[in-house]
């Protein structure tokens, strides 16, 4: 099994648009399967797998549909995770980056380190995720590999070293002369499935001697013998790529391979790259949080005897039913085992373990940690926990941030309006920070979530997967209310004019939490059972009543701390009932005095672009009621870090980009909740209490 | 203790008192020492003093990563306030931070041109009116007096007063006849105001080496506390 682990490899591919990761990808995924093929071909009948070009064509429309694809390279086997780069700091980008050992940063050869590269790069950063760079499309015009490389170390700051030398480039690219072994690699063949190794050109020999001569340079920091067998001149392909291997796991070597996967070169290569320097599953520690234990983190052991750890990190909606992706990182699944999912709190047992192909899907019976597999049939939620019997672990913080943002949305048709059910109960499901509701007063489908594009990734992705057209009102901004200070209460709820009457009095204070990220607390301070035991759960009751909608602009109340400490009953009139009333009034009057204010999301933003258009950017986020916090300048580059309010930032793409003629770009996400200055509190006020005039004149 | 007190007691008013007041607008001042004794500490006090006047300060560095030098701050102010038992002190430090940027340049040898179009354009386009700017780890080995005295014409344009760190050679910690480091005094003519740091068995001390004017090699009475690295009364 240890030595299955280490065979694994789980990897994405992350790249900027147009970089060719789709096509790289696809090549991938060829190339395996036909390796694999041809493999089990000859193993049967000894006779090598031939394909015409209709074939071949077919298997070349092979795309990624799905989470983690399967492949076998040589005696590997290498999970595909599939990795959304547009969408930056959602939860979706969040998990696949979570499982994933190893990415290849994809850059394209004129290009090079493009705005998107530097998203990615920063994912892979947050992520500590060891990865290789290939450089793709050497076949364009104006291709230069090189240049990327020092790209990758400017802009990037990596120690990026070449492991490849083109031969030929733009339309006369014929292959690479590979620095480790020193050969020059052809690639034959229909769709250059067959390696030709040849000795180095000669007009080339220099030059790769002295990239080959860079490589060990770079690659004996990470191993003293290189470093000694370098000096008496006898450096083993080995011993250099075990170098490189280390270097690359601690991230401290950025090695660049080269290639077309279009024309079909390079490619092979890069996978052996794959196996060779990027880590398996094993080599990594994982932490769990320890649900037992105020979320401590535990380490979590790639043993497959272990009791299992998994994570569902991807729902797909199949043939039969829901596919629910999981990455096990300790012990095992098995099919009919039984395992407990830690937020739902329920267990459920494995029908069908899968594992998902290219073309094909396989059943398995029995997956260990490190693997990646589907399983059929079992409700739950994406970035849910699975574990085996006797732990209670999560793998991610059961905390899930406010939503920031809300849109009303309405179906333009009737088929839309069933479709769009469907879609709201998928997508809240997959990702906690989507919420949706129908808001009881306007009749609307109201969706919140983190920020404008996480919305439209939602409204597009209703359009192209359900067919539910939406129209969509205009962005609204998740408001808060909260406390400013400590307010004493001391309310009676009396009903007694005939009839059966209603009696409660409790007293107490509200104050504001430390936290103001959490939402609410309530502290039962009574002595000597002035309110009975059955009605504490009213008064705290009553008080979530009283957080629904705060009194200055009708957003929910947070960050407030309950406490009653007296209170008093009546043997008959006390009631359930009369005691949310008497907690409801309690909180409305203390309120007011508690110095209520009005809080708004702030966003932290971060633009980059050309240093030229630096005077811009200051500028539009200060016309925003930015706060800049920071601004690094890296030569002709410059990433300027700000606070900014959320309603501010409506259609700020535009802005900028017609600011920088489409040279800047911005990514932002939730940072805090902010006090709104006095003169847009007042215009708030003011509005909501026109509003509530209106709704009173009806 | 509210704001105003503890700006009041601070002791950079013996500071100011020694150099006869502020820095000044359109003045340079530099503290030097050998690297690592605290003249990044020294800098950020001084900074984070004239925050709590509601003064608006940027903060130039070359090397460090801004989150660093933003705990710098951080730390600082917890130091003050927790020493000073400030009232609301968390209202204070949202107030404060609203004032402070910082602008960091990792490119090697920028000109000074460059540097002060970047400052500029934070301060013009950004709407962010300095009143102080802080530049910690200018090279002054490679750079030129000639880049001195523009940020010096640059300051006075905009009524900034400007405090440098300068490193001196560890092995090398000659000074003139008159207390300046010899690495400083090619670019002496545009100091006004220059404190030295220098360790001594327990402490490490502020001497005033030049006030405006005059050269003294006064002792200021001041010196680093070892813990907390903030300036303290001896």
């Amino acid at each position: 099994m240890n030595e299955r682990i280490g065979k694994m490899r789980n990897i994405g591919i992350s790249a900027h648009i147009d970089s060719g990761k789709t096509t790289l990808t696809e090549r991938i995924l060829f190339y395996c399967e036909k390796i694999h093929a041809i493999h089990e071909v000859r193993g049967k009948d000894g006779v090598g797998a031939t394909m015409d070009s209709m074939e071949l064509e077919r298997e070349r429309g092979i795309t990624i549909a799905s989470a983690a694809t399967n492949v076998t390279w040589k005696d590997h086997m290498i999970n595909i995770i599939d990795t959304p780069g547009h969408v930056d700091f959602t939860i979706e980008v969040e998990r696949a980056l979570r499982v994933l050992d190893g990415a290849i940063l994809v850059l394209d050869s004129v290009g090079g380190v493009q705005s998107q590269t530097l998203t990615v790069d920063r994912q892979l950063n947050r992520y500590n995720v060891p990865f290789i760079a290939f450089v793709n499309k050497c076949d364009r015009t104006g291709a230069n590999p090189l240049r990327v490389k020092e790209q990758l170390i400017e802009k990037l700051n990596h120690n990026a070293v070449m492991m490849q030398l083109p031969i030929g480039l733009e339309d006369r690219f014929e292959g690479v002369v590979d620095l480790v072994s020193m050969k020059a690699i052809y690639f034959d063949g229909m769709a250059g499935e067959t390696l030709r190794y040849e000795e180095i050109p000669a007009e080339m020999v220099d030059e790769a001697k002295k990239h080959h001569e860079l490589l060990i340079d770079a690659a004996s920091m990470f191993s003293d013998e290189l470093a000694e067998a370098f000096l008496e001149g006898e450096v083993s392909e080995d011993l250099l790529n075990q170098a490189i291997r280390e270097g690359t796991l601690q991230r401290q070597l950025l090695p660049v391979f080269i290639g077309s996967a279009y024309k079909n070169r390079g490619v092979q290569p890069l996978l052996d790259g794959v196996t060779r320097f990027l880590p398996d599953p094993s080599q990594l520690q994982y932490t769990a949080l320890d649900l037992d234990n105020n979320e401590a983190p535990v380490p979590l052991k790639a043993d497959p005897e272990a009791p299992a750890v998994a994570l569902a990190f991807k729902l797909e909606e199949g043939v039969y039913g829901q596919l629910t992706y999981m990455r096990i990182y300790q012990g095992s699944l098995k099919k009919g085992l039984e395992i407990y999912n830690t937020r739902s709190k329920k267990r459920v047992k494995i029908g069908r373990l899968i594992r998902m192909h290219a073309s094909t899907m396989s059943d398995i019976n029995e997956a260990g940690a490190g693997d990646i597999v589907a399983i059929f049939g079992i409700d739950c939620a994406s970035g849910d926990t699975f574990v085996g019997s006797g732990l209670n672990y999560s793998m991610t913080s059961m905390y899930v941030p406010n939503p920031v943002i809300t849109l009303a949305i309405k179906p333009k048709d009737k088929s839309s309006e069933g479709n769009l059910s469907k879609a709201l109960n998928r997508f809240t499901k997959e990702d906690p920070t989507f919420r949706s509701f129908v808001d009881p007063e306007s009749n609307e489908t109201i969706i919140q979530g983190m920020g404008e594009l996480h919305l439209d990734v939602y409204i597009e992705r209703m359009r192209r997967e359900y067919k539910a057209d939406v129209e969509t009102g205009m962005p609204q901004v998740a408001f808060r209310e909260a406390i400013s200070a400590r307010a004493d209460f001391d309310y009676t709820h009396k009903k007694q004019t005939g009839g059966s009457g209603q009696f409660g009095r409790v007293a107490g204070y509200i104050e504001p939490l430390e936290d103001p990220e959490k939402n609410y607390e309530f502290v039962d301070a009574i002595k000597g059972g002035v309110i009975p035991n059955e009605y504490i759960s009213s008064c705290d009751k009553g008080f979530r009543a009283g957080l629904e909608k705060g009194a200055l602009i009708g957003f929910p109340v947070i960050g407030v701390r309950a406490v009653i400490n007296d209170g008093s009953t009546h043997p008959v009139d006390s009631s359930d009932m009369a005691f949310q009333q008497a907690a409801l009034g309690a909180f409305r009057s203390a309120y007011q005095k508690a110095k209520p204010e009005i809080l708004e999301p702030i966003m932290k933003v971060t633009v980059e672009g050309p240093t030229e258009y630096q005077g811009s950017m200051f500028g539009s986020l200060n016309q925003r009621r930015g706060v800049i916090l920071a601004s690094s300048e890296d030569g002709a580059f410059s990433i300027v870090e700000a606070e900014v309010p959320l309603s501010e930032m409506f259609g700020y793409s535009t802005v900028l980009r017609s600011l920088t003629q489409g040279k800047a770009e911005f990514t932002m996400e939730f940072l805090k909740y902010g006090r709104v200055p006095q003169s847009v509190a007042e215009e708030l006020k003011k509005k909501y209490q026109e509003e509530r005039a209106k709704e009173a004149a009806k | 203790m509210i704001k105003s007190e503890l700006v009041k007691r601070s002791p950079l008013r013996i500071l100011e008192k020694s150099i006869h007041g502020e820095l000044g607008a359109g003045n340079i001042g530099v503290i030097a020492s050998r690297k690592g004794v605290g003249k990044t500490a020294c800098l950020v006090h001084i900074a984070t003093d004239k925050l709590f006047q509601g003064k608006h300060v940027i903060h130039v560095s070359f090397a460090g990563r801004t989150d660093h030098i933003i705990g710098w701050y951080e730390d600082i102010f917890r130091e003050i306030s927790n020493r000073r038992n400030l009232d609301d002190a968390m209202d204070v430090h949202d107030e404060l931070i609203k004032n402070r940027v910082v602008m960091n340049f990792s490119q090697e040898g920028i000109d000074a041109d460059q540097l002060l179009k970047s400052i500029r354009a934070m301060i013009v386009d950004g709407q962010f009116a300095a009143d102080l700017i802080i530049v910690d780890g200018y090279d002054f080995e490679k750079g030129q007096p000639e880049s001195l005295k523009k940020i010096r014409v640059f300051a006075e344009d905009l009524g900034i007063s400007v405090w440098f760190s300068a490193s001196t050679h560890r092995d090398d910690p000659e000074t003139n006849e008159d207390g300046v480091p010899l690495m400083l005094v090619p670019f002496i003519e545009s100091i006004d105001v220059l404190i030295s740091l220098t360790p001594t068995d327990h402490h490490i001390r502020l001497n005033l080496i030049k006030d405006h004017e005059l050269y003294t090699k006064e002792d200021l009475h001041l010196t680093l506390d070892s813990k907390t690295l903030l300036i303290v009364e001896e």
